[in-house]
C-alpha cells in the first residue's frame, strides 16, 4: 500500500461500494497499464475484488475493497497518524 | 500524479495521509457533480409544468390542469434514466450517494401521496378531511417539503449551495404563496422552485468543473 497509485486506489475504494476501471482511471489520472498492474498487486494481497464483465457490449472491470483490504487500510491510517504523532 | 514512476514512488507519512484526505473527499464531489445535472433536469421540469399549468388554468378557469402534475414525475424520471445513461461507463456507488436517492424518492412519493388524497377528498368533500388536505394549502406544503428534501441532501453532500437553495425554496415559495395567493397565480410558487433548482445545479456544476 506504500506507492501513491497504490494508496490512491484503496483510498478512492474505501469511499465507495464499487468503482469501475473507468473512474479509478479518471480520478487517479493514472496510465490503464499502470493501474492495472497495481489494481492485480492489490487483488493478490487479498485487498481488493476485481469483477470483470459487461454492461451492454461494452467490458467493465468493477472493483470493490474487501474487509481485509478495509482493515488493512484502517491499520495503515492509524499506524500513519502514530507516526506523524510521535514526530511532532 | 504525472507519470508511472511518480504514481509508483513511495511517499512520506504525511504526503500519504494528506493523499487519504483528498481521494476520499473526491468521492463526495464526485457524487455532486454528477447530482448537478438532475437538478438542471428536474428544476426545468418544474418551471416548464409550472408555466404550462398556470396559463391552462388561467386560460379556461379550471384548476382541473393541476392533475398534468402527475405527468411531471413520469416524464422526469425516464429522462432521468436518459441522463443517466451516460454515466454507464463510469460508474461509482457509495452511502451518500444513496442517501441523496432515497431523499427524493422519499420526497417523490410524499408529493404524489399528498396530492392524490388533496384530489380524491376534495371530490369526496369530508369536511375534516377537507381541512387536512385542502386544495388551497397543497402548493405550501409541496414547496416545503420540497425544500426540506433539496436541504436534506445539502446536508448528505455537505454542500452549503444545496442546502441555502433550499431554504431559499422552501421559505421564499412558502412566502410567494402567501403574497400571491389561492388562484392560478400559485403556480408561481414552483416556477420559483425550479428557477432555483436550476440555479443550484448550474452552480454546483460550476463548482466542481
Amino acid at each position: 500500500m506504500h506507492s501513491e497509485l497504490r494508496l490512491a486506489i484503496m483510498s478512492l475504494l474505501a469511499g465507495v461500494d464499487e468503482a469501475d476501471f473507468t473512474y479509478l482511471k479518471e480520478q487517479t489520472g493514472a496510465t490503464s497499464g499502470n493501474l492495472s498492474v497495481q489494481i492485480d498487486k492489490l487483488s493478490e494481497a487479498g485487498y481488493i475484488s476485481v469483477e470483470k464483465g459487461f454492461r451492454g457490449k461494452m467490458p467493465r472491470t468493477v472493483c470493490r475493497i474487501t474487509p481485509q483490504g478495509t482493515e488493512a487500510f484502517r491499520a495503515y491510517v492509524k499506524a500513519l497518524r502514530k507516526y506523524i504523532a510521535a514526530g511532532k | 500524479m504525472e507519470n508511472t514512476n511518480e504514481q509508483n514512488r513511495e511517499m512520506t507519512a504525511q504526503e500519504s495521509l494528506s493523499l487519504i484526505t483528498e481521494t476520499l473527499n473526491s468521492s463526495r464531489r464526485e457524487i455532486t457533480r454528477r447530482s448537478s445535472k438532475y437538478y438542471i433536469l428536474w428544476g426545468a421540469l418544474l418551471t416548464l409544468f409550472s408555466l404550462l399549468v398556470y396559463l391552462l388554468w388561467k386560460l379556461t378557469e379550471k384548476e382541473a390542469w393541476c392533475c398534468l402534475w402527475f405527468a411531471m414525475p413520469v416524464i422526469g424520471y425516464l429522462l432521468a434514466r436518459l441522463l443517466g445513461r451516460k454515466d454507464t461507463a463510469v460508474h461509482v456507488q457509495n452511502d451518500v450517494s444513496r442517501i441523496t436517492h432515497g431523499i427524493w424518492t422519499s420526497f417523490g412519493i410524499f408529493a404524489c401521496a399528498v396530492a392524490a388524497f388533496t384530489l380524491i377528498f376534495s371530490m369526496l368533500g369530508t369536511n375534516i378531511i377537507r381541512t387536512l388536505f385542502s386544495v388551497a394549502g397543497l402548493s405550501a406544503e409541496l414547496v416545503l417539503i420540497f425544500g426540506l428534501a433539496e436541504c436534506a441532501c445539502g446536508v448528505a453532500l455537505k454542500n452549503w449551495t444545496i442546502k441555502v437553495a433550499g431554504f431559499i425554496t422552501g421559505i421564499g415559495g412558502l412566502a410567494i404563496y402567501y403574497i400571491l395567493g389561492l388562484g392560478y397565480e400559485q403556480m408561481f410558487i414552483f416556477t420559483f422552485a425550479g428557477l432555483v433548482l436550476m440555479a443550484t445545479g448550474l452552480l454546483v456544476k460550476r463548482q466542481y468543473r
